[in-house]
C-alpha cells in the first residue's frame, strides 16, 4: 500500500487573544491553524510532516464526522505536543517534523490518529534496542537491492582538481 | 519502535557507504579473500569463521574503530523532507550570515587579485618547481617580499560579525529587562550552565586524578600517575579509539600523546597516506595559489616570532600548503554551515580551497609529530573535527557562537560584579577572550598546558571546555580586573597566560567555586 500526498488548504493562522487585537503590547501566545481537506472521501492519516518556526507547543484537534445522522464532534489528538524544549533559545525552533500515527491501545483517541507522546515520556528505550543480527539482514538486504539496480559507486574522492591539466584561476564567483 | 529502527539503518546504511570507499574497506577484502588459505575456515560456515579471524586477528577492532571515529563526526540522520542546507545548519538566519561572511572574504581576495596583478592560481614554470622542491625543507629561509599583502580578516572582523547577528523572530524589547543580553552575542542559543557542565565533565572532578594536577612534583607518583600510564599503555596495545577517548578525559601521559591521538582520531599510518601527503606536496610544487602567499604571511608573523614555536616554521609551511590543496577537506562542508568558494578555469566550473585559519592551531601538533605525513593528517582531522567550528557561524554547540556565548553567560552568572564592572569600563569580556577561543588557546598558553587542555577537547569530543576555560581565568584574575578602569588595562592584566596551569583552573572554576 502506497503513501499518497493527500491535498488540503491551510489557512492562515489567526492569533487566540483576549480583548483589543491592535494593541502592540501583549503578544499572543497562541495561535491557530485551520486545516481542511476538499476531497471527501475518506482516508486513513499516517503522517503530518511540517517545518516548525518557533512554535513551542503544538496540539491538534479534528472534528470527526461519524455518521450521516450524528453532529460532528471535536476530538483532541494531540494536546502540549513539545517542539521546543526550552521556548527562549533556538533549539528546535526551525526543525523538521513528522507525527505518526501510532498503534495505541487507548480507547480515548480515534484509532487512526497518533498518539500523544509526552516529553517526558522514555518512548523509545520502552521496547529496547533492536537485534543487531536482524537489523543487520535488513540492511544486507536493503544493499543487495541497490547494488543491483545501480553499479556500486562510492563517496570516496579523487582528489584531484586540474580540469585538463589547466589550473589558472583568476576570480572567485559570488554564486 | 518502527521509528527508531529505521532511523538506525539509516545510520547504519551511510555509514556503510562511507566506509566502502575508504581504504580500510580494500584491506578488510583482501584479508578476506587471503584467509580462505587458512585451515580454520571452513566452507559451510565461511561467515561465521571469517567474522571469527576478523575477531582473532585485530580486524574487527580496526572496523569498530573506524564506525565509532564515523559516528563521532556523523551529524545526526535528519527528517527525509530537510533539504542539505538545513543539515548545516538548521536555522536560516545563520546560514545567511555565514554566507554575506563568506561573500566579504571572497570580495576582499578577488580586489586583492586585481590590485596586486595577481592570479588566484597558476602553474609555476619549471625552473620555480625545481627551485621550491630543493628547498621544501627549508621554506623558512626565503624573505620574499610580502609587503603588499594585506591580511584577509582579522578576529576582531570575525567579532564584529558575530556581535551583530540577530534572529528576526526574536523580541527583545527596547526597555532593559531580565532577558536582555547584557553581553555582545545576542543570539539565544542554550548553552549549559554550571551544573550542567559539571555532569557533563565529571572526570575533571576534584576526587578524579588528572594529569596536569596529580603529577606535579609534590604528588608521589604511585598516587595516580604511574597506574594512569599503565592503563594508556593498555589501552594503545588494545588499540580500542573509544576506550583512548574515554582515558584521555584524565589527560595523556607524555610519551604515549602522539600515539592516543592518532588512535583517537583514526589516523593509521599506511603507505598510501604518505602517497596523498607526496601527492599533494606535488600539486604545491606545480601550482602557486594566491592564499600561499597570504599563508606564509601570517606564519611569518605569528609562528616564526614565538617563542616556543619558531623552531617549526618549515613544517608549518609544509603542512598548511598541503592543506590548502586538499580536496578531501571538502567532504565535511556537508555539515559545516561554510560553503567552499568556486571559480571558473576557462570558463568551466571548479573548485578552490579557501585556507583562512590560524596557522598557530598546527604548531602545537609539531611538537608530537616529526614526520610530515602523520603531521599533516593528525592536523587535517583535528580542523575537519574541531577547528573549522571556531571560523564559520553556525548554531552547533561547539560553534564560536555558542562558545562566546557560553563564556559570556558563565561570566554573567557566576561573576556578576566582575562582568558589571567591566561593562561599565568599556571593557566587555567577550574583546578580550575572543582571540582566546578562535585559537584554541594556542600561542596563549605554554605548550605542555595547551596539549593537555586539546587532550580534554579530544576526550570530550567538544570545543566548550575553551569557553569554561577563559571564564576560570577571569575568575582566577578577578581581583586584578576589579581595579581597573580601562580596557587597556584588563588587557594588560589578561595580557600573559603562559604562566597558568589549565587542569586547576578548570578543575576549581566547575568543581570548587562556591555558586
Amino acid at each position: 500500500m502506497s503513501r499518497v500526498l493527500v491535498p488540503c488548504h491551510v489557512k492562515g493562522s489567526v492569533a487566540l487573544q483576549v480583548g483589543d487585537v491592535r494593541t502592540s503590547q501583549g503578544r499572543p501566545g497562541v495561535l491557530v491553524i485551520d486545516v481542511t481537506f476538499p476531497s471527501v472521501a475518506p482516508f486513513e492519516l499516517q503522517e503530518i510532516t511540517f517545518k516548525n518556526y518557533y512554535t513551542a507547543f503544538l496540539s491538534i484537534r479534528v472534528r470527526q464526522y461519524t455518521s450521516a445522522h450524528t453532529p460532528a464532534k471535536w476530538v483532541t489528538c494531540l494536546r502540549d505536543y513539545c517542539l521546543m524544549p526550552d521556548p527562549h533559545s533556538e533549539e528546535g525552533a526551525q526543525e523538521y517534523v513528522s507525527l505518526f500515527k501510532h498503534q495505541s491501545p487507548s480507547m480515548t483517541f480515534p484509532k487512526w490518529l497518533s498518539h500523544p507522546v509526552p516529553c517526558e515520556q522514555p518512548a523509545l528505550l520502552r521496547e529496547g534496542l533492536p537485534d543487531p543480527s536482524r537489523v543487520s539482514s535488513e540492511v544486507q538486504q536493503m544493499w543487495a537491492l541497490t547494488e543491483m539496480i545501480r553499479a556500486s559507486h562510492t563517496s570516496a574522492r579523487i582528489g584531484r582538481f586540474d580540469v585538463d591539466g589547466c589550473y589558472d584561476l583568476n576570480l572567485l564567483s559570488y554564486t | 519502535m518502527l521509528q527508531e529502527e529505521s532511523d538506525l539503518s539509516l545510520i547504519i546504511a551511510q555509514i556503510v557507504q562511507k566506509l566502502k570507499g575508504s581504504n580500510l574497506y580494500s584491506q578488510l577484502e583482501r584479508q578476506a579473500w587471503a584467509s580462505l588459505q587458512r585451515p580454520e575456515i571452513k566452507l559451510e560456515s565461511l561467515k561465521e569463521d571469517i567474522k571469527e579471524f576478523f575477531k582473532i586477528s585485530g580486524w574487527e577492532k580496526k572496523l569498530q574503530n573506524a564506525v565509532y571515529s564515523e559516528l563521532s563526526v556523523f551529524p545526526l540522520p535528519s527528517h527525509p523532507a530537510a533539504p542539505p542546507e538545513h543539515l548545516k545548519e538548521p536555522l536560516v538566519y545563520m546560514r545567511k550570515a555565514q554566507g554575506s561572511w563568506e561573500k566579504r572574504i571572497l570580495k576582499s581576495l578577488n580586489s586583492m587579485c586585481t590590485e596586486l596583478s595577481i592570479p588566484l592560481a597558476r602553474k609555476r614554470p619549471v625552473g620555480e618547481q625545481k627551485e621550491l622542491l630543493n628547498k621544501w625543507n627549508e621554506m623558512g629561509t626565503d624573505e620574499p617580499d610580502l609587503s603588499l599583502f594585506r591580511p584577509v580578516y582579522a578576529p576582531k572582523d570575525f567579532l564584529e560579525v558575530l556581535i551583530n547577528l540577530r534572529n528576526p523572530n526574536y523580541e527583545n524589547g527596547d526597555s532593559l529587562s531580565f532577558r536582555t543580553h547584557l553581553g555582545l552575542i545576542q543570539v539565544p542559543l542554550k548553552v549549559k550552565d554550571i551544573p550542567e557542565l559539571k555532569e557533563c565533565f565529571v572526570e575533571l572532578g576534584l576526587n578524579i586524578g588528572q594529569l596536569g594536577i596529580d603529577d606535579s612534583t609534590q604528588v608521589p607518583p604511585e598516587l595516580f600517575e604511574n597506574e594512569h600510564v599503565r592503563i594508556g599503555q593498555k589501552v594503545l596495545s588494545e588499540q580500542d579509539s573509544a576506550a583512548a577517548q574515554q582515558y584521555i578525559r584524565q589527560g595523556s601521559p607524555t610519551a604515549l600523546r602522539a600515539e592516543l591521538w592518532a588512535l583517537i582520531l583514526n589516523i593509521s599510518s599506511q603507505p598510501e597516506d604518505v602517497l596523498y601527503y607526496e601527492q599533494l606536496k606535488t600539486n604545491v610544487i606545480q601550482h602557486d595559489l594566491l592564499v600561499d602567499s597570504l599563508i606564509y604571511k601570517d606564519v611569518k608573523l605569528t609562528a616564526s616570532n614565538d617563542d616556543y614555536y619558531f623552531v617549526f616554521e618549515d613544517y608549518l609551511y609544509q603542512v598548511l600548503l598541503c592543506f590548502s590543496r586538499d580536496t578531501s577537506v571538502l567532504s565535511h562542508f556537508a555539515f559545516n554551515s561554510a560553503s567552499p568558494p568556486k571559480s571558473y578555469i576557462r570558463g568551466k566550473l571548479g573548485l578552490e580551497e579557501y585556507a583562512v585559519f590560524y596557522p598557530p592551531n598546527v604548531a602545537p601538533l609539531c611538537f608530537l609529530y616529526h614526520e610530515p605525513s602523520k603531521l599533516y593528517q593528525i592536523f587535517r582531522e583535528m580542523y575537519v573535527r574541531f577547528f573549522f567550528r571556531l571560523h564559520s557561524i553556525s548554531s552547533h554547540p561547539s560553534g564560536i557562537v555558542s562558545l562566546c556565548l557560553l563564556f559570556e553567560t558563565l561570566l554573567q552568572t557566576y561573576l556578576p560584579q566582575l562582568f558589571y564592572h567591566l561593562r561599565e569600563i568599556g571593557a566587555q569580556p567577550l574583546r578580550i577572550s575572543f582571540k582566546w577561543m578562535v585559537r584554541a588557546f594556542s600561542g596563549y598558553l605554554a605548550t605542555d598546558q595547551l596539549l593537555l587542555l586539546w587532550d580534554r577537547i579530544l576526550g570530550y569530543n567538544s570545543l566548550e571546555i575553551l569557553a569554561v576555560l577563559a571564564a576560570a581565568v577571569f575568575a582566577f584574575r578577578a581581583v586584578n580586573l576589579m581595579e581597573v578602569t580601562s580596557l587597556a588595562a584588563a588587557e594588560a592584566v589578561l595580557a600573559d597566560l603562559s604562566t597558568l596551569k589549565v587542569m586547576p583552573l578548570l578543575q576549581i572554576f566547575l568543581f570548587a567555586t562556591v555558586t
